[in-house]
């Protein structure tokens, strides 16, 4: 049979430096990880790319360990192994990557993958704002590490340069009580209508948020990070104060902009991400209060 | 009756589904397969002015495009008729591509022929149609000031109007507690997993094989002849194994013609899948609809009056509607009753048969106003239905062929530990949940076809038998239960039986629709089996040298393949030895069964359950998460406990996918469907599955049909959104009454 003319190219580095060049000499070709948003897109035609450039056989990109004090996150780690590795490292990532997809999805999809994405859905993107995460991103001109709080640009737009690819993300290595939850129509396979996480740092006294799908991009709630650093009870752990839980739900709901869509109207999307909120904090104290082994 | 019949045996196509040698009709791989596409209508009205196939026609690998310029002209206009009557069984009496009228968005209006399916695609985004828009009407409220009562609905075969028993306006009158509701439905779409596939082949005689994904093979043969004119002799249609149909695949649309056409025009076999989008536009669907009911009772609760009223949208063409009424109509005494349909036309492709059609929607209505009157008068729920419980079928008199109500009430208050229930709404708390129980009471009548329903059984001279009849098998486990009905009709062991099922070479069944393919295959079978059977103690009897000669046959039994007396077991010989000794190497039987007529002769034929549901609703976040359902239903006899649970589950979690989850939403500006995707039409996961309870009550029924098998395809889902919807209320204090129900409802 002749192939047809638009059959596609599939290049299959294996090693990371490989990978560069390929990157670098062939921009066009189209990075796949897992493939979950890949395949999709393929298949409806969204997308007709030259060439796939398969990460799935680059050594390393799979890994996770310590680096320079941080948690080093490979972007072809796949969700399953971060729920099943990595709760007691990275909880708030762990929580997010449970409610993704179905169990065939975590088995693929990767975090490199929902940056890649960047799409404003993206369930892992919360949690790493939270945890004021770093992307590193790799060219054959270098390394490049950028706050994953300005990695995303638009929606399903980022930083990422042609030449680019996402090696991988660095999270605070000791991370403190964090909550991840997500409100969607159904208990799996759903795209979040809205999605939050927190994270609380005891021992620097900071606090880290991420809003999800309610918003061009994730975006931080800056000024109720502000409120809880200035207001929680850090000293004595006292018992949460009810007016603090409010204020702080109604500060994240002021921070989304959210729209009308056929998921969930705004009103509905800012009201939950109030709710959202304000269960994520009187969690995260209590686990602060009761143990405080992570600090 | 053997114990095979009812046991929960595995699967005899499990293996084969699991492992994927079961073939599915698009993954048959023929030589020379091109592959067909069709391109549907943007607009939901108006008419083609300019229809531009050039660049298509020169892609890669394009064969032919076709459009309504160049389409053959159809022998006949399709006439809408269920397929449960064994006749042609056209889905819309309207077939695309004959003009240039666009009746609905997503109505073919062109078909590119290709040689990969990929080309196929690529070129039907070329075809450039240009459309003179015209208004549309594609929601209810748009077409709500132009309504009619139809003379008739269903394909000519009911009234537009229900029999009135009384005055049921005076009754309502004189009631001491009067309720009128309103209840409104989404559309909802079957979605099989399986998407319409059909690929055809004609032969060097002419003659046409069609592999159809479909519920009925012979509807499909009969339906496409039909269209092409030519005699059913001259059209053989295979369909083995279908993923799935919900309804989509009950009636026949138009791609199996469409593919037949395709095929004789490139020469070469052709498969034409519809896309999941084109699922949406392609094979009918649940209309939007709204039903009024009005109810009249004495300060007890018991029913004076009932009045029930349904307005939907259907298409410019048919006069349809689900036929909500029939089920609510005969639940309940009420000593007065009316109801009647009323239709909107509007640009909408004819809707059609949706999983548990009428009732689901329908029992919603009555079971949700039965728990408002219930709050009204104060009484308990369940022992309301028990005080309006009826022994006879209240629209005639007559009595049911079989019951088992008043048992599925108490084993299901049994096992959902329903009794000391607190009626207070909103007065249970769970951390963030609001927690409630609710229940509804299930009805679906049992349908039978008009016509014989056959079998054909054979037994080898090494004593095993294979047994025909021309069924599809979509998932319910007919291969597997008819196998058990062989087997214990032939007194063979259940691995020595083989059921055969799935062309049109083999005895006519009518399609398995309604809940009645169960009923109407089982009986066709189990006259085939005990009809052989019969012959060989016949012959057994009637032979000097078997042991048997001369005995009563009435007195002979058989067991595991040997013919005995039953009062002396030893004295016997096997079918092996009797056919042997004869130098027979096979004997054959047909089985006839004619069906027992809609009336039942003189009875009421309805299944009968009862659900219970718990659940709990966030109360900030207005989300509804179920816990606990709990069904029992009298489905008659159960031919196989496994398939049958499976069934009755399923069709429950499809009620709680009505009731939480499944709407087709229609956008009016554009007239097409917003969320026509499995990512977007949300149905439930495995995720949402709640602690499930399922028994059954088997009720002898000797009026339905032989063996008293009333169905379990669709029972299930009646009555499961009522009882979510009446927990939700218990939950929350807060009485949706439409669906599904979202948060924002909640809030
Ligand atoms: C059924 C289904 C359910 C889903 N459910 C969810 C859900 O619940 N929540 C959610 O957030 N998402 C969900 N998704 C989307 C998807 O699974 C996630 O976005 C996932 O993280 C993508 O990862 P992947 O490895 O499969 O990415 P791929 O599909 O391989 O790639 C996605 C994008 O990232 C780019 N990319 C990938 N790796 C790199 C790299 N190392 N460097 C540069 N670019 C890269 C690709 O070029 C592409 O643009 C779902 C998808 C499906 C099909």
């Amino acid at each position: 049979m002749v192939l047809p003319r638009s059959e596609m190219e599939f290049l299959q580095p294996e090693s990371w430096a490989e990978a560069l060049a390929v990157r670098a000499a062939y921009p066009e070709a189209l990075p796949v990880a897992g493939g979950t948003d890949v395949m999709v897109e393929l298949n409806f035609a969204r997308r007709r790319p030259p060439a796939l450039l398969d990460l799935g056989r680059v050594a390393g990109l799979a890994d996770w360990g310590t680096e320079d004090g941080l948690l080093r996150l490979g972007a072809g780690v796949p969700y399953r192994r971060i729920v099943t590795e990595l709760a007691g490292r990275a909880p708030g990532l762990a929580m997010a990557a449970r409610t993704i997809g179905s169990a065939q999805i975590r088995n693929r999809g990767t975090v490199g993958g929902n940056l890649g994405s960047a799409s404003p859905a993206g369930d892992a993107l919360p949690p790493l704002l939270a945890a004021g995460a770093l992307v590193e991103l790799a060219s054959v001109r270098g390394v490049r590490r950028v706050p994953v709080a300005g990695f995303c640009t638009g929606p399903k737009r980022s930083m990422l340069a042609p030449d680019e690819l996402i090696a991988a993300v660095l999270l605070p290595p000791d991370a403190g009580p964090e909550q991840f939850a997500k409100v969607g129509t159904r208990n799996a396979m759903v795209i979040a209508v809205c999605s939050f996480a927190l994270a609380l740092r005891p021992v620097s006294r900071t606090v880290g948020t991420g809003i999800g799908s309610a918003a061009p991009t994730p975006v931080r709630a800056a000024a109720a990070e502000e409120l809880l650093v200035a207001e929680l009870p850090w000293a004595d752990r006292a018992a949460l104060p009810e007016p603090l839980v409010r204020r702080f739900g109604e500060l994240v709901a002021a921070a989304a902009s959210p729209i009308d869509d056929v998921r969930g109207t705004a009103a509905y999307r800012r009201h939950a991400l109030g709710v959202l909120a304000g269960r994520a904090v009187r969690r995260a104290w209590a686990e602060h209060r009761r143990g405080g082994v992570r600090g | 009756m053997s114990p095979v019949l009812g046991a929960a045996l595995d699967r005899v196509d499990g293996r084969a589904k699991v492992t994927g040698a079961a073939r599915y009709s698009g993954e048959l791989n023929l030589p020379n397969l091109a592959h067909a596409v069709l391109v549907g209508a943007r607009v939901p009205s108006g008419r083609i002015i300019g229809i531009d196939c050039r660049q298509a026609s020169v892609a890669d690998g394009v064969l032919t495009v076709l459009t309504h310029l160049d389409l053959p002209r159809v022998a006949a206009r399709p006439k809408l008729f269920p397929s449960l009557f064994g006749l042609t069984a056209h889905g819309q009496s309207f077939f695309p591509m004959q003009d240039d009228v666009v009746h609905y968005a997503g109505q073919p209006v062109a078909m590119v022929v290709a040689d990969t399916v990929e080309r196929a695609e690529h070129a039907a985004t070329l075809v450039q149609v240009n459309y003179a828009e015209t208004p549309s009407v594609t929601l209810l409220d748009q077409g709500r000031d132009q309504t009619y009562e139809p003379a008739k609905i269903f394909g000519g075969l009911l009234p537009g109007r229900n029999p009135t028993r009384g005055d049921p306006e005076a009754g309502l009158r004189d009631a001491a507690v009067r309720l009128d509701v309103t209840y409104r439905f989404a559309a909802n779409h079957q979605n099989p997993i399986e998407p319409s596939t059909t690929t055809a082949v004609w032969d060097d005689l002419d003659r046409l094989t069609l592999h159809d994904a479909t519920q009925g093979p012979t509807a499909t043969q009969l339906s496409v002849a039909e269209l092409l004119g030519l005699p059913p002799t001259m059209v053989r249609v295979v369909s083995h194994y279908v993923g799935g149909s919900f309804g989509a695949k009950a009636l026949i649309w138009a791609h199996p013609t469409l593919a037949a056409l395709a095929a004789r025009r490139v020469g070469r076999p052709v498969r034409l899948v519809l896309s999941r989008e084109q699922m949406f536009h392609s094979c009918g669907h649940r209309e939007e609809q709204e039903q009024r009911i009005g109810l009249g009772a004495d300060r007890d609760g018991r029913l004076g009056a009932l009045r029930h009223d349904k307005t939907s949208l259907t298409s410019h063409y048919d006069d349809w509607a689900e036929t909500s009424l029939e089920a609510p109509a005969v639940m309940y005494a009420a000593a007065t009753y009316a109801g009647g349909y009323r239709l909107a036309r509007g640009n909408t492709i004819t809707p059609t048969f949706t999983r548990g059609p009428g009732a689901a929607t329908g029992m919603f209505a009555l079971e949700s106003a039965m728990d408002e009157l219930a709050y009204e008068i104060g009484v308990d729920p369940l022992e309301l239905r028990l005080r309006n419980h009826t022994d006879v079928d209240p629209s005639t008199g007559n009595p049911w062929s079989s019951k088992g109500l008043r048992e599925c009430y108490q084993r299901g208050a049994e096992l959902f530990g329903w009794s000391g229930r607190d009626p207070r709404p909103g007065a249970r708390r769970d951390g963030d949940w609001l927690v409630g129980t609710g229940m509804a009471s299930a009805a679906y009548p049992v349908a039978a076809p008009m016509n014989p329903q056959r079998a054909r059984a054979r037994m080898y001279a090494d004593g095993s038998a294979v047994v025909e009849a021309g069924i599809s098998e979509f998932g319910t486990g007919a291969l597997t239960a008819m196998t058990q009905v062989a087997a214990d009709g032939l007194g063979l062991p259940f691995d020595r039986v083989r059921f055969v099922g799935g062309t049109t070479d083999l005895p006519n069944i009518a399609a398995a629709v309604g809940s009645a393919g169960s009923g109407a295959t089982s009986s066709a079978v189990h006259l085939a089996s005990t009809g052989l059977r019969d012959q060989l103690v016949g012959q057994a009897v009637a032979d000097a040298r078997s042991p048997l000669h001369n005995a009563d046959p009435a007195g002979i039994v058989v067991r595991d393949g040997r013919m005995c007396l039953r009062d002396s077991p030893q004295t016997g010989e096997t079918y092996v030895e009797l056919l042997r000794r004869n130098h027979m190497p096979d004997v054959e039987a047909l089985g006839v069964w004619q069906p027992t007529p809609p009336d039942g002769g003189g009875h009421g034929m309805f299944t009968f359950g009862a659900q219970f549901a718990e659940v709990a609703v966030d109360a900030d976040l207005g989300l509804v998460r179920v816990r606990r359902l709990v069904g029992v239903f009298a489905p008659g006899r159960v031919l196989n406990r496994r398939t049958a649970h499976s069934q009755l589950m399923g069709g429950m979690l499809w009620g709680l996918g009505q009731a939480l989850l499944e709407a087709t939403r229609m956008d009016p500006h554009t007239g097409r469907w917003a969320n026509a995707s499995l990512a977007d039409y949300l149905v439930p996961v495995n995720a949402d599955v709640p602690d499930i309870t399922i028994d059954t009550i088997e009720v002898p029924d000797s009026v339905v049909n032989p063996l008293g098998v009333k169905g379990v395809g669709e029972i299930g889902i009646v009555g499961t959104s009522a009882a979510i919807a009446n927990a939700v209320h218990h939950a929350t204090g807060r009485r949706i009454r439409h669906l599904p129900i979202t948060v924002e409802d909640l809030l």
